[in-house]
């Protein structure tokens, strides 16, 4: 190895990169040290002094959490040195002094680094006849999560994830010796995103999960590695199943991915797919929705699509096999480019890009980056474990720029420069100078650092505005790196498959590449662009779609158009449903098809890296449902067709065949002078309407998540600058209504210098507004603010948060 | 035997005026800081090396060397911190010193800065040390409008800023790197090291932390020179040394003595002797947190060499003492405790071993104590010594191996008879150890 060091650990040899850690290089052999404090995440605390060894030369026993290697070390562990078996014996006696030892009724029992170290290199008794410690207990840090200050042994690696990962400082270590103790500001609640990290983390169960308190025994558990089903972080989760329902969900480690780290949506909402409302039966509308057979359902399915128009829009959340075999389906047996998997208009050749470059920027590029744009992207709220990266890569020094509409909880470590998405879109169309001083520094940094620059594109420049082409031509014309990213879990797997009225599997379109696709899958029939997911509703609503298949989607909580996604389902005359169940769609559905949840199928989703991660099956499908890929090529029988593959491994044979990297041109829009370029949003009347969902909604997803929801979701307000509320007359408002050409709604107002003059703020999905039932059909518009008469803003500082 | 000698730190103690910036300056104040602008960092550093000036916290580290140190090419700051958090147990040295003489600790603190290139030198005083502080202050604002401290120091183009802290009550604040978290305002806890503070210190920049009587001998060197200074004490340990003798003693007090001097000089001729002509049996030669020695060395050398082949520390120089009325296990309680109160938590030893270990003391010498309790007092001085997170922890085990070591009997005959000898038989005391539910320290959740 080049600059390694060489050293010996009880008597092996071991060559280690200069700088690890001794407890590091001994993991390399397979030598065990116990420790409590250590993480290979955070920083060295050499704080519980469990890890001694002896280093020869050395008058003193050193922790080896803490103590870098040398060139020739020697090295002697609690295997072949009595001192350090002997002390780390009697640290273990110290540590359970105070320890309450109720193991039988403790989460953790089984399970627990004390318990099991203490077993392992603790004494077999006691010495100790004085009375504990004691504390009050459990203490609720928030809804989520318990302290138990008896049983913690203040590793304080808790406090130092929130200091130094999340940045979330919300638990600190407060008084000093036996005294000493993890607590919380009076009034306040853990209320971080992140926080279930800690438990987990947690060498003790000092803090513990509400939704898992009492639950079940480790060894009553059968634990099933999976994919976080949530946002497109693609986390590596471990499913702790019980009687074939889901009790936990635990952080995986992954350091590709999501190193050790899950946030909290991830963690505690999967209770979704034990919904009662589950339905695992097909369903056929005759006098009402009734149960029928599959084979009955789709023939019946097939008559009705045979020579119609069909149209297909599907969710975010299907695995990559499903929607190839959809966009498969589409092409070549139901004979249309109507389909679509998106909800806005979408980002034109950054999308082009990404779903023909995977991993064009991975979560090590941006760990690794030196300067970083991130434009259009609340990571916090809508891909949490890249939050983490980009603190990660703060903390190692990368200089970060986000360019939003609002303040995002970066704001600690990166410049914000708050805008509208007009204004972004102006900026990032510039060439040269912009006139704005901070976007204009970014760039220059871009500039500067060439390849260690990402450029990080969000969904709030797929909007009409547009400015997702824009970052890619500013990206690539400083020389940096470039990514769109796409918020669910798998809509990138979508994109990458072809569910959308251009793009064909790999980003090819009927003028680039179809050859490719028709040597893999014979003619496709239909060569011009179909219909977007807008267009798609609309054309239902105007009676010019006989047949539309949803899967995994309900447009009447997703679209963002309320009414008109209403209409549409009114107006359309025969509708499939495929989902685990039918919800507000009952009305509409005339046929229902049993979906296989994400926790009973093989599978692969991809992360917004364009990381393609298997999942398996924790459990069976429940009664007759069945994955998504297996329902289409189903259905393409009963049409008198065939997709071709009948086993997973046929699908992924013919996926390989058109999946991989292949380079594209790129019809980039050209760099303006952004002083011509025409200012069109000043001229609009109103403010620009900004909505994008929260971390925590009332997304299907978080369904049954009540811990969750209590501790993490905000209920629906609006947010405004304060000079705009100023000249609205509305700034001592408690409440203001927020009036489109679509709707209006009445919400709580928050007035705040941290989103860009000119904008106002809704989140899309939270208690007290269903967003879309302000919009029409973009996830902007213009809003007019008014005061609510007879209500008056409560004090509060300038702190608003999510 | 008799000391003759020239006083150093002390000698003008006498005149209360010296106080005053006028009454020091008066006295030739300043006037080494003068001497020290014209000079430049590397010499300042070398003369300060060539007197063999040793740090007075305890440690007894070379103080120019500590200085060299300091990287001078990081584009950083650096910084100069007096260490006044002078807490430990029967000192009180250091208080006396910049109580009578405070220009004299600025005027050391400026010489310093000025060695190692730094603009902005904190003086860190201990909480309680409330009046001391004030003091501090106001000759502070003295030297400030005196012109010897901020732009153009004392006429020259050197800028000097000093910021009085006041720490807010934890002796682990005395620890240097534990200081800077509390000069930084983050919780009282010592830092790894390495980075040591001299590279990576207060805001992770280079930083000098230096005792108070440390700094307070700096003025003269500079102006009487390395050789001078050698003049006083040993060749290890040249100099003078301030000494807090208190306890079981006929004249308690700081005296201020050459390295070297034999202990029985310090207790009989200074300290006019133990009280009331009673036997010594024990006493600290550096505060509660070195090793006990007994009447056998008595006429140990009070230097850092000496008191060491002794098996003990110098410390801080607080001498404490104890006849034969008093008792080690009780004594050794009450120092535990206190190591106990003021362990900051971080580590495991520390924070649950001293609890331990006073809880057990407190049994043994109420009469509670059992045979196996003598093997574990045994085992938990061996089990924190050297193994915590910083030194705390082994002034703990200090007290808990040294009073075992030379009073084991005392120890045993505790246990045997089920009370302190030293003590009358309480006929109220229990006989049952697990019957003694400790208090716990009350916690209430917030």
């Amino acid at each position: 190895m080049r600059g390694g060091v060489t050293l010996t650990v009880d008597g092996k040899e071991v060559t280690v990169p200069k700088g690890t850690l001794i407890i590091r290089a001994a993991e390399q052999l397979g030598i065990e040290i116990p420790r409590f404090c250590d993480h290979p995440l955070l920083e060295p605390a050499g704080a519980c002094r469990q890890c001694y060894v002896q280093i020869e030369g050395q008058p003193k026993l050193a922790t080896s959490c803490t103590v870098g290697v040398a060139p020739g070390m020697v090295v002697k562990t609690q295997n072949t040195d009595e001192t350090v078996a002997q002390a780390q014996e009697a640290n273990l006696e110290f540590l359970l002094l105070n320890h309450p030892l109720d193991c039988p009724i403790c989460d953790r029992g089984g399970e627990c680094p004390l318990q099991d170290q203490t077993i392992a290199y603790g004494p077999g008794d006691t010495r100790f006849i004085e009375a504990k410690r004691t504390f009050v207990k459990p203490i609720p840090l928030s809804p989520l999560v318990n302290l138990d200050r008896e049983r913690c042994i203040l590793c304080a690696r808790c406090t130092r994830f929130c200091d130094e990962i999340s940045g979330d400082r919300f638990i600190e270590l407060f008084a000093r010796g036996a005294g000493e103790r993890v607590s919380i500001a009076a009034g306040e609640d853990f209320e971080s995103p992140f926080s279930g990290n800690t438990v987990q983390i947690c060498p003790v169960g000092a803090l513990t999960a509400e939704p898992y308190r009492f639950v079940a025994r480790p060894f009553d558990l059968s634990t099933v590695d999976s994919i976080c089903p949530h946002c497109s972080a693609g986390c590596n989760v471990k499913v702790d199943v019980r009687r074939g329902e889901v009790v936990r969900q635990l952080a995986r480690s992954d350091y590709d991915v999501n190193d050790a780290w899950l946030c909290d949506k991830g963690r505690f909402a999967f209770r979704f797919p034990d919904a009662p409302e589950r339905l695992t039966t097909p369903l056929i509308r005759d006098r009402g929705l009734e149960p029928a057979s599959f084979g009955e359902v789709l023939t019946q399915v097939a008559g009705r699509a045979a020579g119609a128009r069909v149209a297909i829009l599907t969710g975010g959340r299907l695995m990559d096999e499903d929607y190839y075999a959809l966009s498969k389906l589409a092409r070549t047996v139901l004979r249309t480019n109507d389909l679509d998997h998106r909800r806005s208009p979408g980002a034109g050749e950054a999308e082009r890009y990404v779903a023909a470059q995977p991993l064009s920027v991975s979560y090590k590029d941006v760990e690794r980056a030196k300067v970083i744009l991130v434009a259009g992207l609340d990571a916090e709220q809508e891909i949490p474990i890249l939050h983490l990266r980009l603190r990660k890569a703060a903390a190692r020094g990368a200089r970060l720029w986000v360019l939003h509409p609002r303040r995002t909880r970066l704001h600690d470590v990166a410049a914000h420069i708050l805008t509208s998405p007009e204004e972004a879109a102006r900026l990032l169309a510039g060439e040269g100078p912009t006139g704005n001083a901070a976007f204009d520094e970014a760039v220059g940094a871009l500039r500067d650092a060439g390849e260690d620059a990402v450029v990080i594109a969000g969904e709030r420049l797929a909007g009409p505005a547009g400015g997702a082409e824009e970052a890619m031509a500013l990206a690539f014309d400083a020389g940096a790196r470039f990514t769109y990213v796409t918020r669910r879990a798998n809509d990138r797997g979508a994109l990458r498959a072809g569910v959308h009225p251009r793009l064909l599997p790999g980003g090819r379109t009927s003028a680039d590449g179809l050859d490719e696709v028709e040597a893999v899958w014979g003619p496709v029939m239909d060569r011009e662009p179909g219909r977007d997911a807008r267009a798609i509703l609309q054309a239902c609503a105007d009676g010019d779609i006989d047949v539309l298949f949803l899967v995994g989607v309900d447009p009447l909580r997703d679209a963002p158009d309320a009414a008109l996604a209403l209409r549409a389902l009114q107006n359309v005359p025969y509708t499939v449903v495929q989902s685990l169940e039918l919800g507000s769609l009952e009305p509409f559905a005339s046929a229902f098809l049993p979906a296989a949840a994400f926790l009973e199928k093989t599978g692969h989703v991809t992360d917004w890296e364009g990381r393609g991660q298997m999942l398996r099956p924790v459990r069976g499908a429940p009664g007759l449902s069945r994955p998504d890929w297996e329902i289409a090529a189903g259905l393409a029988l009963a049409c008198g067709g065939d997709l071709g593959f009948e086993t997973l491994e046929q699908l992924h044979e013919e996926m390989a065949r058109l999946l991989g990297p292949r380079p594209i041109t790129l019809a980039l829009p050209p760099r303006e002078d952004p002083a011509s370029a025409s200012a069109s949003a000043s001229a609009s009347e109103g403010l620009a309407l900004v909505t994008y969902p929260l971390l925590v909604d009332e997304g299907r997803l978080s369904e049954r998540a009540d811990e969750l929801k209590a501790a993490l979701e905000p209920d629906a307000f609006v947010e405004v600058h304060p000079e705009d509320a100023a000249a609205l007359g509305i700034a001592d408002a408690g409440r203001a209504r927020v009036r489109t050409e679509a709707g209006e709604a009445e919400l709580p107002l928050r007035v705040t210098p941290h989103i860009a003059p000119g904008t106002v703020f809704v989140p899309f999905n939270q208690p007290g507004l269903a967003a879309n039932t302000l919009l029409s059909g973009t996830f902007d518009a213009r809003a007019t603010l008014e005061a609510v008469a007879g209500t008056a803003a409560e004090a509060v500082g300038d702190e608003v948060s999510a | 035997m008799s000391l003759e000698f020239e006083p150093r730190l002390t000698r003008d103690w006498d005149d209360p005026s010296v106080a005053t910036l006028a009454g020091y300056v008066a006295k030739g104040g300043y006037g080494a800081l003068r001497a020290a602008l014209e000079m430049s960092g590397a010499d300042l550093i070398q003369v300060v090396k060539d007197s063999g000036l040793r740090g007075r916290g305890g440690a007894g580290f070379p103080t120019g060397m500590k200085w060299s140190f300091v990287p001078q090419d990081t584009g950083k700051p650096t910084y100069v911190t007096a260490n006044y958090d002078e807490s430990e147990p029967g000192t009180c040295n250091n208080r006396e010193l910049a109580e009578r003489d405070p220009h004299r600790l600025i005027e050391g603190t400026a010489i310093a800065a000025k060695a190692i290139e730094c603009h902005l030198a904190f003086i860190y005083v201990r909480g309680e040390y409330l009046w001391q502080g004030m003091v501090m202050q106001r000759a502070l604002e003295e030297a400030y409008a005196g012109g010897y401290l901020g732009k153009g120091i004392a006429g020259s183009d050197y800028d000097l800023e000093i910021v009085l802290h006041r720490g807010a009550g934890a002796y682990i604040c005395g620890e240097e790197t534990a200081l800077l978290n509390s000069l930084e305002g983050l919780r009282g806890e010592p830092r790894l090291r390495p980075p040591f503070p001299a590279v990576e210190g207060l805001y992770a920049s280079p930083t000098v932390i230096n005792n108070v009587e440390t700094l307070m001998n700096v003025p003269d060197i500079v102006a009487r020179g390395a050789d001078w200074f050698r003049s006083q004490g040993t060749e290890k340990s040249p100099g003078t040394k301030m000494f807090t003798i208190s306890g079981k003693v006929e004249r308690p007090g700081n005296y201020e003595i050459p390295m070297g001097t034999p202990f029985r000089v310090l207790l009989e001729d200074l300290g006019g002797g133990v009280l009331h002509g009673r036997a010594l049996k024990a006493f600290t030669p550096g505060g509660s947190s070195t090793p006990l020695l007994t009447a056998a060395s008595i006429d140990v050398s009070l230097d850092y060499e000496s008191i060491a082949e002794a098996g003990s520390l110098l410390g801080t120089g607080a001498v404490m003492v104890m006849d034969d009325t008093d008792c080690v296990v009780e004594a050794a309680e009450r120092m535990v405790r206190f190591y106990a109160h003021e362990s900051c938590g971080k580590c495991t030893p520390c924070r649950e071993g001293s609890w331990w270990a006073t809880r057990v003391l407190g049994r043994l010498e109420d009469g509670l104590g059992r045979e196996r309790d003598i093997p574990l007092m045994h085992d938990m001085g061996t089990n924190f010594l050297f193994r915590a997170f910083c030194a705390l922890a082994d002034g703990t085990a200090a007290v808990i191996t040294s009073s075992l070591e030379h009073f084991g009997d005392e120890y045993e005959e505790h246990v045997r008879l089920g009370r302190c000898p030293l003590r009358a038989p309480d006929p109220q005391a229990g006989t049952d150890p697990d019957a003694l539910a400790m208090a716990p320290p009350s916690e209430v959740a917030s």
